[in-house]
């Protein structure tokens, strides 16, 4: 954006920002383009002689957006999402998305635990392995419903609702798992010193199931603590990028 | 052209599109500059206001009948149109639909009852 030390229409700029309900990164670019256009006419304006407050008036008339116009650039940028699913009253949308988002979780869920399943790990398995599995469906479901409303909704109205709760579930998935095994192993040597020829048959079957749910939990924790940095530092950018074109780091008249 | 053909307000539209496209034959432009052409080359006649150009420029873009590209200036960001082939094509035939509509509209007006079909 510019690098001049006034950029006078910084106010008309934000509140056409206020106005725009297209997602931020669209609303970004029209304001971007509209405030080049808007300096380079005031500076033909000022060049023919018109006195500036006349050129101010006469290039914001002419070029910034009236709410007609904003409406039409909204409908413009709207995300491909609000595009198809226009005609779908907002209540309905709602519960669709709910149902969807429910059915992704517990097919992925699914779907990982048939792999555990298969890989023999669920023949025997820990206690705790089910808290861990439980924490991780939420942690699926919080992750998903953010990211789909991040980038396919492509809702920016409160960013960084939400990602708080993906860091937290991805730090209990990793407790419950390491908490499991600690307390697994102090089970596992409570046995042993009542009964140690069952050593041989024992510490086996124990550690493949602390392993398996390590493992779980350390795969679980990382993909979501993969998803929050992903979009921490995706909405730090845009967040950057929008005070940077309203001139909010910086002092503006 | 069948009179089920012609759409009286979308006609407008494309006027104001069709000025848009001619103003970037010769050369990529920027938004102001594109408003600034079209008015003078019009002596005035067309004029875009309250920031109707920019819907405009971007249903041809995303229409791919003109090309956005983000260009340094002085520190400032600034976005060019450029023409494109398919743009330059449209150009050329809604020019000869345009020039056949007002033919036709002349021709009404001052020979009532007499325009051919």
């Amino acid at each position: 954006m510019s690098t001049r030390a006034v950029r006078v229409f910084l106010p008309a700029l934000r509140e056409l920002e206020r106005e725009l309900q297209a997602p931020i990164p669209a609303r970004l670019r029209i304001l971007r383009e509209l405030e080049f256009d808007l300096e380079e006419l005031l500076a033909a304006l000022l060049a023919n002689g018109v006195p500036p407050e006349e050129a101010h008036r006469r290039a914001t008339e002419a070029l910034v957006p009236d709410r007609h116009t904003l409406a039409i650039l909204d409908r413009l940028h709207a995300p491909l999402y609000r595009r198809l699913t226009r005609r779908v009253r907002e209540e309905r949308l709602r519960l669709i998305e709910r149902s969807l988002l429910v059915m992704a979780t517990v097919g992925v869920l699914a779907a990982g635990t048939t792999g555990l399943f298969r890989a023999k790990l669920l023949v025997d398995p820990s206690p705790y392995l089910w808290p861990v599995l439980g924490l991780g469906a939420l942690l699926l479901a919080t992750a998903g419903s953010k990211v789909f409303e991040v980038w396919i909704k492509r809702d920016h109205r409160v960013p960084a609702r939400g990602l708080g709760a993906i860091l937290g579930l991805s730090a209990a998935v990793l407790l419950a798992g390491f908490g499991g095994t600690i307390l697994d192993f102090y089970h596992l040597t409570a046995l042993l010193a009542r009964a140690p020829d069952l050593a041989n048959a024992l510490v086996p079957v124990w550690l493949v199931r602390d392993c398996a749910l390590l493992s779980v939990s350390i795969i679980l924790a990382l993909a979501g603590g993969l998803v929050w940095l992903v979009l921490a530092q995706w909405l730090a950018l845009v967040s950057g990028a929008r005070r940077s074109a309203l001139g909010l780091d910086t002092h503006h008249p | 052209m069948r009179e089920t053909d012609f759409d009286v307000q979308g006609f407008a539209r494309d006027i104001n599109e069709l000025l848009v496209l001619s103003a970037l034959r010769d050369e990529p432009k920027h938004g102001y500059q594109i408003a600034l052409d079209v008015e003078t080359d019009s002596n005035g006649l067309f004029r875009f206001r309250h920031g109707t150009l920019y819907p405009i420029l971007h249903r041809l873009e995303d229409a791919g009948l003109i090309r956005g590209s983000w260009a340094d200036e002085g520190g400032r960001r600034k976005k060019v149109y450029a023409l494109t082939e398919r743009g330059r094509r449209h150009l050329s035939g809604e020019t000869s639909r345009v020039h056949e509509i007002v033919s036709r509209l002349l021709s009404l007006l001052r020979h009532p009852g007499e325009a051919t079909a």
